[in-house]
């Protein structure tokens, strides 16, 4: 079994009319045993700007302390907060650092960035940025989730459209992941107010 | 000089994806017709496509050299059946036949992912699928082959028939009508094309039903 399908994972974003969203699964396992069923591979850098981390669980939440830490000496110097596209970059140098070592995960950015226009992009372990207009996915899932969302995405959706059609191709998709699952984390973002929803889907 | 290895294989996959749904009364099989051997495409118009008897017909995504193998036994021992018992087979006899021929070979397989499409004796739509070497179920609705992993998910989200991975077992029928499975089934080809290097260029489908079999093919991106 490769590193990369040690945890588990299934990370999707959309983009949508001025707002976006963030799904996970809340799965931990180790190999074929599941260890936790409500495990945060979503997290919040600042108001406007997500990110979750798909791949080796240990490595997610070291990456994303060292994340938290640079954003937050950034805003020190800069008062104010970093773009999605900035973010996007930082990130990428980050993993690029480890070239030769990598981290083994696959983050998934999501953010509103300058006038509230939503901005999601995904790398490789080691920081080859992919930006999309429409969504973006990772993790053990990965194969699945591009079928779901290339059948069901609409560009421009409303919030509410939005979070169903996110929702549905994240569970359809986990639904037949092994590793995967034990249910949805949703973050549905707009201008203005943040949503965060937990889904139910089949607890295996 | 360490020991050499032999590094010629048997196999190669051509790629391509087939699908089949099940309806009340009618069966939609349907398959592209890309051939392909490694990034190169071999052919644009190759038909994974069979029909084996009145009411079944199967397709096949994987090696086509052991595809085309496995057809022409099918084929022969179908007319054998016919000669002996003056009947076609039914859907599901043709079913165990496949697993029987499948397993028959189970220690130098044929590369072959099938779905096996028809009407059962009582007219409704059946779809068995196949692992290379002959496991078999009686399925709503299948997928194999290349985009068989971006496909399957959706179907599962769409067919409004239980999936299989619903317990207990359900009846394996979706209550959608024949247009609307085709139109699915046209959505699930060019959802996989865009993402699926090996989908493409076309997509052939088989419908059967009471009033007999339709032919319809719909052009896909060819990049």
């Amino acid at each position: 079994m490769s590193i990369f399908e040690y945890n588990g994972s299934a990370l999707v974003a959309m983009v949508g009319k001025n707002c976006f969203a963030i799904a996970s699964d809340r799965r931990l396992g180790v190999q074929l045993q599941t260890i936790a069923t409500d495990f945060q591979k979503i997290y919040r850098i600042h108001h406007k700007l997500f990110i979750g981390l798909a791949g080796l669980a240990t490595d997610a939440q070291t990456l994303y302390q060292r994340l938290v830490f640079r954003h937050k000496l950034y805003h020190l110097r800069e008062e104010r907060d970093m773009k999605p596209e900035t973010f996007a970059s930082l990130v990428s140098a980050v993993l690029y650092e480890k070239r030769f070592g990598p981290y083994f995960c696959q983050p998934v950015i999501a953010g509103l960035g300058d006038d509230d226009k939503p901005f999601i992009c995904t790398m490789d372990s080691i920081g080859a940025k992919e930006l999309a207009k429409d969504f973006v996915v990772a993790g053990t899932a990965s194969e699945s989730l591009y079928g779901a969302c290339e059948s069901m995405f609409k560009p421009d959706m409303e919030a509410g459209e939005l979070f169903e059609t996110i929702s549905q191709a994240l569970i359809s998709s986990v639904d037949r992941d092994c590793l995967s699952g034990w249910g949805g984390h949703v973050y549905l973002v707009t201008p203005t107010e943040v949503t965060e929803r937990i889904l139910k889907g089949r607890m295996d | 000089m360490p020991k050499q290895q032999a590094n010629w294989s048997p196999y190669d996959n051509n790629g391509g994806t087939c699908v089949a749904i099940a309806g009340a009364d009618y069966c939609v099989i349907a398959a592209d017709t890309r051939m392909s051997t490694g990034y190169s495409i071999l052919t644009r118009d190759y038909s994974k496509i069979i029909q084996l008897a009145d009411k079944s017909v199967m397709a096949s995504s994987g090696f086509q050299a052991d595809v085309r193998a496995l057809q022409k036994v099918l084929a022969a021992r179908h007319l054998i059946y016919q000669h002996q018992h003056n009947k076609q087979m039914s859907c599901p006899a043709m079913a165990q036949l496949l697993s029987n021929t499948l397993y028959f070979k189970r220690f130098f397989p044929y590369y072959a992912f099938n779905v096996l499409g028809g009407l059962d004796s009582e007219g409704k739509g059946c779809v068995f699928t196949y692992d290379a070497v002959g496991s078999y179920e009686r399925v709503g609705y299948s997928a194999q082959g290349s985009g068989a992993t971006l496909i399957t998910p959706f179907l599962d989200n769409q067919l409004k028939s239980p999936s299989p991975l619903l317990l207990p077992a359900k009846d394996a029928v979706t209550p959608l009508s024949e247009i609307e499975a085709i139109d699915l089934v046209k959505t699930c080809f060019a959802s996989a094309t865009e993402r699926d290097i090996y989908t493409g260029d076309k997509v052939e489908m088989l419908v059967l039903n009471a009033n007999g079999i339709r032919r319809e093919v719909m052009e896909l991106r060819k990049d």
